[in-house]
């Protein structure tokens, strides 16, 4: 390359897309971010200069449509696995599990958020516009190929993130919390980065399959470690594993209850997802090393996430820290490895997901005098005055704390099956004492549901979407037993598409 | 239709025990009862037809682990034909006689509902038992033999408001688990050998076993004998042979149905069935069955000693029936299967009879059980007492000696003690027919406490004396026909020549026509040595000849086809038929003997037995406490399980788990807990520290150790 | 080596150069100026702001905004420029994909507008 090798503007040589692939075949391969991306723009000025209080109404229910219709023509993509860019973008079947599981769940988020919103005097259209942005840097996260797409989706992400958090401007906590985010944000961005130029300048590339082969070099100098060390880290802030928990309990509480349904769902799959690929994609060879990150991240994240919620009186601080031990259980699976680790976290994200819809399908709806609530106090003995959704409540909570034979005890026990098939007894034994000191705090909510002392009136209001989110998100807990809705298949050949 | 037999009693029992509430109680009570009655007549119609060929029917894939795979299968032959119709039939009877006997019982309340419950317990037991019977491979038979011991603990503390029946079903759990763990242990060294569960394949590969060595508690073992051995132990205690006898005395705190079906007719002879059912296995393991002559006899002749004195009327049938039973292994650890067998079903008949006789006595006498209360009730009760009367003749063996007429005892118990002497057993020959004696005894002495003499009930209960409802006289009466025809008609098959024995049992062909040729050859040998009073060695001297060479190859081929396994060197049959007139008489003026004595004692003397017993003190009491079985193993076992438990309980559960666990439910953990939310300030610079510390930590670790490499 | 150090020569030059004529007018404006100081004149300019006093005012947000823009935009020519460099080399999606770079950030410019952030009062 005539020494001018570092010239990366001279981009024919580097990414090659001269050569191989025209425009038209690049945005057929990105088309979903694509469609997405034109759309949340178009949508802005058409709302921007409409002026008119139908428009917001209209484009939630076109945002969420779209993010239907682009996870259906996701799935009917089929198996095939597309590459652009020069291996920057990748579209298998693992991004495409992922994207359509990100899809769904900000669909659903998006709408459980509508009566909230409308009720706060924060239904603005810029709402899911943010959430689309954020959709589709959660896209590019999974597909990342390169750190640079790895940086671009997520950073693309986190910004669209970090306003939502502080939607609730009015709000000193809505506005501390985004402020929170955003700092530690910028702090985990910056060792993120400051491991990708490590790894750049050890590997000399940053395309992550150009990473694998010095990663699989038997003598990997230190300096390359240390770049895969801040590249986990900043992964693992965006995963909220412990220590680098912090900002979770914090935006959770402050945010407004919609933006924290959704930052308790989509942004931890992709992150989780992103994180897969990262150490499979790049770091394969260098399993030794992330193993012995992640199994530390795991651990600490199951317990301290377990204990310190038991303190919690405010349920949104809870489900923060129920989130972050989850992350650790869903990190055991990532850290077992191979095909069944990956499967098993694949599983285990799912059906987190699916619990924590239904859960913040409640969460969304407390009120007391059509003010939001959140302490657990507030759901002192709701089974009487309504025995339908506390039954539901129930059932999630049961979910949650893994016990069988709901579903949540599935994610659990695939996860830990996936460990003991590793040899992890360690780690797996202390993913069964964090679920059981995890279970206390989720029996509490129920057993103020049940047996608790002074009865509050919580409001009827609930929309009923969020009922039906809620109550069929239960009955998923349950019905979910007989195949896991097809879960283990889907999620193997997914998990097939990136080990192999 | 095997599959109906099995199922329909499970299905009356989940009708009547979860939809008693929708059907009404005595609906679902008919809905049990008539289901039973189906299975029965469908068992019989299955026995009736059946051709002695060996049946493997699968029902589902049950498990699949590893090496481990079997289905859930009835093996339908001879064996389980006989063990159909004995459960179905007396459980049928049963059920319908519980309509009398549990209208109302006093140990429940007015409104509360018990029948039901009663009824689904049967039925449930009655589909385990038959599960047990039918099993095609030991772990389904596990699962019955398991099955039957749950429901004679719901059974026995059926009365679950006495302490009593409480204990009682505890102990009769507990003794029995002891015997279930032989059981298991010969599963697991079985499947250890064989690498399978299945009866089948266990068959064939019994000859390999029994040149095998296992060892098993520090010394080696004969392969065969130790696994016999402990299948035996878990024969011993479900069908309460000695030193595990102990509960089934006490088990008669349940109903007397109960007693009559679980703890007389079926679940006892579960062991008999087991021992039976592995014929193949016994047959190379001469250790085991010497074992199980021995414990037999023991069994019977203590059981039978012990029923001399005892005053409760369940009591003398319950010991009664351990005695039976020690008869029956007596035969099946002679090699004698099908004569156990024969036994087996004759003694269903009459003693079920017997205990629902007994059943319609308590029934009349306003639930009083001592019989010392008893007396006269002859003409109060006709029914019962012609019905009893048949039973004692049944069980003390009346019949014509040395013709084909008698009672069905008379051919069963004179076959196993013919047996005895055949086989060269001298000294079981002997305990047997002391046995005999003893058996008409107390028989006999119960017959006349009861039914005879003067009232020594208090006036009022004894003017109020009723003969039995219908419900409970009818399957009295089918149980007398049952008591005296079933010996006559069922000797040929059971106790016949060879030829016959092995068709009825589907023992394939050429082995038997093997066993009849070789038989008439050893059959002169053997009786030489009858007369030469040298028996015993020469009994064993063939076996272990046996056991060397031709045998094994012959073996393979045959082993498990028929409901039965005879070895070619068997001939314990063979020669019962052909010991000595005095043999045959024996039994007989041993049973004369007793029933003279107990005529003595208790209709021309009637104060005797007390002057006896003052003069004899220490004999009666020696007996009336049951050899102090009970207090020894209060003494040896229980105080000192107790003293463990307890200190487990108090110590190990209350201080150390109860206490580490709340040590750290409320000590620990809320500590952390304070810690995390302590940590969780709100100050933003602390945040950023701890993921500084958190990169620190973990940069430091990898610079330390240098990551993998 | 040599060639090495050759290529740095222009830049060597370049710095001559700047060094130079910051020198020349810094003493051009103090040969050349006439001199009549007051306070304000003579005090550090800071945005606006009084340069040593307390951090911790209230300010109009607004000046946050503008500064906001002029980075957005400012990045976009540091984009252009490279882009513009390289314009031979790079392919037909190498110039859409800067179209549409731009595009994105004319939306944002509009929405801006539309929503009144450009206007200070």
């Amino acid at each position: 390359m005539n020494g001018s090798s570092y010239n990366i503007f001279n981009s024919s040589n580097y990414f090659g897309w001269s050569e191989t692939q025209g425009v038209l075949e690049v945005i057929q391969i990105l088309l979903p971010e694509i469609v997405l991306a034109v759309f949340s723009m178009i949508v802005l000025l058409g709302a921007v200069y409409s002026r008119k209080n139908k428009t917001t109404s209209i484009v939630f229910w076109g945002t969420a449509t779209t993010f239907l219709l682009v996870s259906i023509f996701i799935i009917f993509r089929g198996a095939a696995v597309y590459t652009a860019f020069g291996g920057a973008f990748i579209d298998d079947l693992f991004s495409r599990y992922l994207k359509v599981l990100i899809l769904l769940s900000a669909a659903i988020i998006l709408m459980l958020s509508q009566d909230f919103l409308k009720r706060n005097n924060l239904f603005k259209f810029e709402y899911p516009i943010l959430m689309t942005l954020s959709v589709v840097g959660m896209m590019m996260m999974v597909s990342a190929g390169d750190l640079m797409s790895l940086y671009m989706g997520l950073e693309l992400q986190s910004l669209s993130l970090y306003v939502l958090a502080s939607f609730s401007r009015d709000s000193v906590r809505s506005t501390e919390a985004g402020l929170k985010y955003f700092v530690l944000g910028a702090l985990s961005s910056g060792m993120l980065l400051y491991g990708s130029s490590l790894i750049y300048g050890y590997s000399g590339s940053t395309v992550f399959s150009e990473i694998f082969i010095t990663a699989s070099a038997n003598e990997k100098s230190l300096g390359f470690v240390f770049g895969l060390v801040f590249i986990t880290i900043g992964m693992a802030f965006k995963v909220s594993a412990v220590p680098f928990h912090m900002w979770t309990p914090d935006v959770y509480e402050g945010a407004p209850t919609p933006v924290t349904a959704f930052l308790a769902t989509a942004p931890k799959v992709a992150a989780m997802g992103l994180f897969a690929r990262v150490v499979h994609d790049a770091f394969g060879g260098a399993f030794n090393d992330w193993s012995q990150i992640l199994i530390l991240l795991s651990v600490l994240s199951m317990l301290f996430g377990s204990i310190a919620a038991i303190g919690q009186k405010d349920i949104k601080r809870l489900m923060a820290y129920s989130s972050i031990s989850h992350m650790g259980f869903a990190l055991m699976g990532l850290t077992s490895g191979g095909l069944e680790g990956v499967q098993s976290m694949l599983i285990y994200m799912a059906i987190y997901v699916m619990m924590n819809i239904g859960t913040f399908a409640f969460i969304i709806s407390m009120e007391v005098d059509g003010k939001p609530v959140s302490e657990i106090n507030s759901l002192q003995m709701y089974s009487k005055t309504n025995p339908g959704r506390s039954m539901a409540l129930l059932i999630l909570m049961f979910s949650l704390a893994g016990i069988p034979p709901l579903l949540g005890f599935f994610g659990k026990f695939y996860v830990l099956k996936a460990a003991i098939t590793s040899e992890l007894y360690l780690l797996a034994t202390a993913g069964v004492i964090a679920s059981v000191i995890g279970a206390f705090y989720y029996l509490r909510i129920i057993y103020y549901i049940y047996f608790g002392e002074n009865p509050r009136a919580l409001d009827q209001t609930h929309s009923l979407f969020n009922q039906t989110v809620l109550v069929i998100s239960a009955l998923a807990m349950v019905l979910g037993v007989v195949n896991l809705f097809g879960l283990e298949f889907v999620s193997e050949i997914a998990a097939n598409a990136l080990v192999n | 239709m095997e599959v109906l037999v099995l199922f329909s009693p499970l299905v009356g029992a989940l009708f009547c025990g979860f939809g008693w509430r929708f059907l009404g109680e005595s609906l679902a009570c008919w809905v049990a009862t008539s289901l039973l009655f189906l299975s029965a007549v469908l068992s019989w119609i299955l026995f009736l037809k059946f051709d002695g060929n060996t049946q493997n029917i699968a029902i589902l894939r049950w498990i699949e682990s590893g090496t481990l795979s079997t289905n859930w299968a009835i093996r339908f032959d001879r064996l389980t034909a006989i063990m159909f119709i004995v459960i179905t039939t007396v459980s049928s009877l049963v059920h319908l006689y519980s309509f009398g006997y549990m209208e109302h019982d006093e140990n429940f309340g007015e409104t509360e509902s018990y029948k039901p419950r009663f009824f689904a317990y049967l039925s449930f037991f009655t589909f385990t038992m038959l599960a047990l019977v039918s099993a095609n491979n030991l772990v389904q038979m596990f699962f019955g033999w398991e099955g039957v011991g749950v429901a004679s603990y719901l059974l026995i503390g059926f009365y679950f408001k006495k302490p009593s029946a409480n204990a009682a079903a505890i102990k009769a759990f507990v003794v029995n688990r002891v015997g279930d763990f032989g059981f298991l242990l010969g599963i697991f060294g079985l499947y250890l050998l064989v690498d399978s569960i299945n009866l089948n394949e266990i068959f064939q590969a019994i000859p390999e076993i029994a040149n095998t060595k296992l060892t098993f508690l520090w010394r080696e073992w004969n392969a065969a004998n130790l696994i016999a051995i402990l299948l035996f132990i878990g024969a011993m205690g479900k069908s309460a042979q000695l030193f595990l006898h102990v509960w089934l005395p006490d088990a008669m705190e349940g109903p007397t149905p109960v007693s009559a079906l679980i703890h007389a007719a079926t679940m006892v002879t579960a062991g008999v069935f087991l021992v039976c059912r592995m014929s193949p296995l016994m047959e190379y393991a001469p250790l085991a069955k010497n074992l199980i002559v021995y414990v037999g006899a023991a069994t019977a002749f203590f059981a039978a000693t012990v029923g001399l004195v005892q005053n409760d009327i369940k009591r003398v049938i319950a010991y009664s029936t351990c005695s039976q039973l020690g008869y029956m292994f007596v035969a099946a650890g002679l090699g004698a299967y099908s004569v156990a067998m024969f036994h087996l079903l004759t003694h269903a008949f009459f003693k079920a009879m017997l205990f629902l006789g007994a059943g319609s006595v308590i029934h009349a006498m306003h639930h009083e059980q001592d019989m010392r209360f008893y007396g006269g009730l002859r003409k109060k009760i006709p029914y019962t007492f012609w019905a009893m009367m048949i039973g004692t003749l049944a069980i003390t063996g009346v019949g014509i000696p040395l013709t084909h007429f008698g009672f069905a005892g008379f051919f069963s118990k004179d076959a196993i003690i013919e047996s005895a002497y055949g086989a060269g057993s001298n000294l079981s020959f002997w305990v047997l027919i002391i046995a005999a004696g003893f058996t008409s005894f107390y028989s006999w002495r119960l017959m006349f406490m009861t039914f005879f003499g003067k009232s020594r009930s208090n006036p009022e209960t004894y003017s109020h004396a009723r003969e039995s409802p219908i419900t409970m006289l009818i399957p009295l009466g089918i149980l007398a026909l049952g008591a005296t025809f079933s010996g006559i008609v069922f000797l040929a098959p059971f106790f016949g020549d060879h030829q016959k024995v092995n068709q009825f049992f589907g023992i394939s062909g050429p082995e038997s026509h093997a066993t009849l040729s070789n038989s008439t050859n050893h059959v002169t040998k053997i009786e030489g040595k009858v007369h030469n009073s040298s028996n015993e060695q020469a009994h064993y001297t063939i076996d272990s000849k046996g056991s060397k060479g031709i045998d094994v190859r012959h073996g393979q081929s045959t082993l498990g086809k028929g409901g039965l396994f005879f070895r070619n060197d068997n001939h314990v049959i063979e020669n019962a038929h052909h010991v000595p007139k005095w043999v045959k008489i024996s039994p007989f003026i041993s049973m004369v003997l007793g029933f003279s004595l107990a005529w003595v004692f208790y209709i021309r003397d009637p104060e005797l037995p007390r002057r006896l017993s003052v003069q004899q003190k220490y004999i009666y009491r020696f007996l009336l406490n049951k050899w102090y079985f009970d207090e020894l193993y209060e003494f040896v076992f229980v105080r000192g399980v107790k003293a463990l438990g307890k200190l487990l309980w108090v110590r190990g559960d209350g201080n150390m788990i109860d206490g580490t666990i709340n040590g750290i439910a409320l000590g620990i953990i809320p500590l952390f807990t304070r810690l995390a939310s302590r940590v969780q300030s709100g100050f933003i610079f602390h945040y950023a520290f701890g993921m500084i510390i958190g990169i620190l930590v973990i940069i430091s670790w990898f610079a330390i150790s240098g990551g993998s490499s | 080596m040599d060639g090495l150090l050759q290529e740095y020569l222009p830049i060597i030059i370049l710095l001559g150069l700047a060094i130079g004529l910051g020198v020349i007018l810094l003493l051009a404006a103090f040969v050349l100026a006439v001199r009549s100081p007051d306070a304000e004149k003579v005090s550090a300019y800071e945005c606006g702001f009084a340069a040593f006093d307390d951090a911790r005012m209230k300010f109009d947000v607004r000046f946050y905004l503008v500064a906001i823009l002029f980075i957005i935009f400012d990045l976009e020519i540091a984009f252009l420029f490279p882009w513009a460099v390289a314009f031979k080399d790079i392919s037909f999606l190498g110039f859409w994909s800067m179209m549409a770079f731009l595009t994105v950030l004319t939306v944002g410019f509009a929405y801006e507008w539309k929503k009144g952030a450009l206007e200070w009062q």
